[in-house]
């Protein structure tokens, strides 16, 4: 392509981007098209990508294509294998999304489409995309090495450490938060219930055709899966629609709890291909066919936000959580922006996969912008609801009132009319009793979706089945989440436990599998039972906790991705990762801060479990508020000593006092460039 | 001495322009089977599917659910310690 046609093609690119972001950024009192955030989105990366990922890659990490890879020269067809960068990309965009960047912006839009847009745009090109490139070049460089092992041999033997405890707090956090999520959308909804409950005789159906019938037809036994899935939902309709199946599937929040820790210990003890590869294998087909046919329905309707760009509660009042928009806008959307636990991803599988270095980056650059992407559509989802009705669906009967009327009348009185009629007829249309104070995100995100399908796929006749599917798909997602997670913590927990005594070390040994496995479960099981108990709701403490845990083990990533750019020698670049590292410092410190020990009792947990104790409230209720204190002020103490170490080594290393050497594996001359040149 | 016609016993001669066009076509082929191509390929690795055939080959054997349960069992660790983003 000619040079001048280049320059004018970019140029018209960064101007449409700019126009754009002007465009949802100054607009005011009236409507916009939700194509004015897929266009500033997609220019902004686009822009992003073009420039600035291949500054870090030429300046900054100084990316050599002649260098080969663990997968070149460790290739044994099985863990380390050369693998086409689409192919790699594919698969790594499966392992980093999931749930999160759907629920965050949802619970996010409570400020206006605006803030928790902009945060997921700029946060993703300046810092969840360097984030995940960075790592994972480094840890292509380092032979696979895990994130937790490159902060102890880069950082110290403290790094690796309270990576360790942030990783496994992060993990059990975040079952406990998106297992609330489950519980409050499938509480006293039979249809929603039945199709989940389906599921997992789906999956065992699939490891069972997958091992006996056609061994490794996965593609096909995926196709089938969904298939009875897709059967499930309108079985669900007829289950909900006949008393006596519908009193079965008719579940509270405890007893929907109950199941869920249940099915988290069975996902962990049961072998793996039973259950967990089938549905992580039918949770991938979903995801991968349900957001692409998302992105088509928001291309081609093309709606309208109802949501205003700002609303009242960026002051801290908002109803579906407590805070103002800065710190809590910034960690309520984690994944979409800045996630923490892609570092792991990306010093996993993805690192012994990649065929060439330049490869990583379009795999950790291009696919957070995938992700990022995911969460615009979310926030879309959200904002094409009437502020209302997302009001109504979102907020506790704590805040609301437990009788529709009421809670419609608060509301309203907040400028956001909504009436319980129309609450009643839009439950009526999505097959549900009620939608009031269905908190937790995701089935605000269902009705916006099933808004969305409806008006062009069916019509209202069928909202109820687009709600639902949409409500499965992200079920779905969390139960996958919830299996993958607890098998993943019980290793770890056997890994640290086999230090103390040997054989619960041993992965392979049945009382060490039920032991770790029962307290891996216990631990988010807790979690989840105070959320349910939790008279805001739950999510008013989860989700906090959980995005600040997330951008907390963000902040250990980008401290060893700056630990090693000194060490590199490219100091004069080093602003590429401190300046997102000190504005994750920033929020996670002033949000922990604020959740420890903000003096509102909606907002610190101190305060809330002060106002618990003169009230005479159940003792167990205060426990979680300070146990809630306690884990959020533990988690940033370890941060700010890995701040700490990570600075005394950069100040060793800047001043002479420590030569600046880096752990990577010795140069290969790649044979693959040669290969592709011949 | 005249051409051989179309069709009476000589074969038919492509004709330039049809030549060019079909040139263009097998040019163009490639650009639009290969995302499918490489879409396909990306589902089977995400879906295990290729790594499944690797293992075939690299144990000489054939699919059967012996070989499958096998190639599970070699990867049951890596998969089960896979964490999935939130």
């Amino acid at each position: 392509m000619p040079k001048i046609f280049r320059v004018f093609l970019w140029t018209a690119t960064s101007l449409l981007g700019a126009f754009a972001l002007a465009t949802i950024a100054l607009h005011r009192g009236e409507q916009i098209n939700a194509m004015w955030l897929v266009v500033a989105a997609l220019a902004t990366y686009a822009v992003g990508y073009r420039f600035y990922s291949s500054f870090i890659a030429a300046k900054v990490l100084a990316i050599d294509p002649l260098r080969a890879t663990p997968a070149e020269r460790l290739d044994n067809g099985r863990d380390f294998v050369p693998t086409n960068k689409w192919v790699v990309f594919g698969h790594h965009f499966a392992a980093i999304a999931g749930p999160g960047p759907l629920v965050g912006p949802v619970l996010a839009a409570q400020f206006g489409y605006l803030p928790g847009t902009l945060w997921i745009i700029a946060g993703a090109v300046l810092g969840g995309c360097i984030q995940d490139f960075v790592i994972l070049l480094f840890s292509v460089r380092r032979d696979g090495k895990s994130m937790t092992e490159m902060a102890k041999t880069e950082i110290g033997k403290l790094g690796g450490f309270v990576s360790y405890v942030a990783v496994i707090s992060i993990i059990i956090i975040l079952l406990g938060a998106v297992a609330l999520v489950v519980v409050n959308a499938l509480k006293s909804s039979p249809w929603g219930t039945f199709t989940i409950a389906m599921t997992m005789p789906i999956a065992v159906l699939m490891g069972l055709y997958l091992r006996r019938v056609r061994p490794g037809k996965v593609l096909e036994a995926s196709a089938l899966g969904f298939i009875l899935v897709l059967a499930a939902i309108f079985g669900g309709q007829w289950v909900s629609q006949t008393p006596s199946w519908a009193a079965v599937f008719t579940l509270t929040g405890g007893t929907l709890a109950v199941l869920l820790i249940v099915y988290g210990f069975a996902a962990s003890v049961l072998p793996v291909w039973l259950l967990l590869a089938p549905r992580d294998y039918l949770s991938t087909f979903v995801k991968l066919g349900t957001i692409a046919l998302l992105a088509i329905g928001i291309v081609a309707l093309r709606p309208t936000l109802h949501m205003p760009p700002l609303t009242r509660f960026i002051d801290g009042t908002g109803p579906v959580f407590a805070g103002s928009v800065f710190p809590f806008a910034f960690i309520t959307i984690a994944c979409g922006a800045v996630s923490g636990f892609h570092s792991l991803i990306s010093s996993g599988t993805t690192p012994k996969l990649i065929r060439r270095e330049p490869e990583t980056r379009m795999v950790g650059y291009g696919g957070m912008l995938a992700e990022s992407m995911v969460a615009v559509m979310a926030m879309i989802a959200a904002s094409v609801l009437q502020p209302g009705v997302y009001f109504a669906v979102n907020s506790p009967a704590g805040i609301v009132g437990q009788a529709p009327e009421t809670a419609a009348t608060t509301i309203s009185a907040w400028g956001f009319p909504v009436s319980a009629a129309e609450m009643a007829s839009l439950a009526h249309a999505v097959g549900e009793q009620t939608l009031f104070n269905r908190t937790g995100g995701a089935p605000a995100f269902a009705v916006g979706m099933a808004h969305i399908f409806s008006n062009s796929l069916g019509g209202q006749a069928v909202m109820a089945i687009w709600y639902h599917f949409a409500i499965m798909f992200e079920a779905l997602f969390i139960l996958t989440v919830l299996d993958a997670g607890t098998r993943v913590g019980r290793f770890m927990l056997q890994d640290a436990l086999g230090h103390i005594w040997n054989p619960l070390g041993r992965t392979s040994w049945y009382p060490s599998i039920l032991v770790t496995s029962a307290l891996m479960v216990a631990a988010w099981g807790y979690f989840l039972w105070q959320g349910v108990k939790d008279p805001l709701g739950g999510i008013n403490s989860l989700w906090p906790l959980f995005g600040i845990c997330n951008q907390l083990l963000a902040t250990v990533a980008l401290c060893v991705a700056t630990t090693i750019i000194i060490k590199m020698g490219r100091v004069r670049y080093v602003v590429v990762t401190l300046i997102p590292l000190c504005w994750l410092v920033a929020v996670t410190f002033t949000a922990s801060y604020h959740k420890v020990l903000n003096p509102n009792p909606r907002i610190g947990f101190l305060a809330h479990a002060r106002q618990l104790a003169s009230a005479g409230a159940d003792p167990r209720l205060i426990f979680n508020d300070r146990l809630d204190a306690a884990v959020a002020a533990t988690l940033v103490v370890l941060v700010a000593v890995v701040l700490i170490e990570s600075a005394l080594e950069w100040a060793r290393v800047l001043s002479g006092r420590k030569p600046a050497e880096v752990r990577e594996t010795p140069f290969v001359m790649t044979r693959l460039a040669l290969e592709e040149q011949a | 001495m005249s051409q051989p016609e179309c069709g009476a016993g000589a074969p038919a001669r492509e004709k330039p322009e049809a030549k060019m066009n079909s040139r263009k076509i097998s040019a163009i082929r490639p650009s639009i089977t290969q995302p499918f191509r490489l879409l396909i390929a990306m589902l089977r690795e995400v879906f295990d599917e290729a790594p499944y055939q690797r293992f075939l080959a690299r144990s000489e054997v054939a699919s059967s659910p012996v070989a499958y349960a096998d190639f599970l069992r070699e990867g049951e660790t890596a998969k089960a310690r896979r964490p999935r983003c939130c």
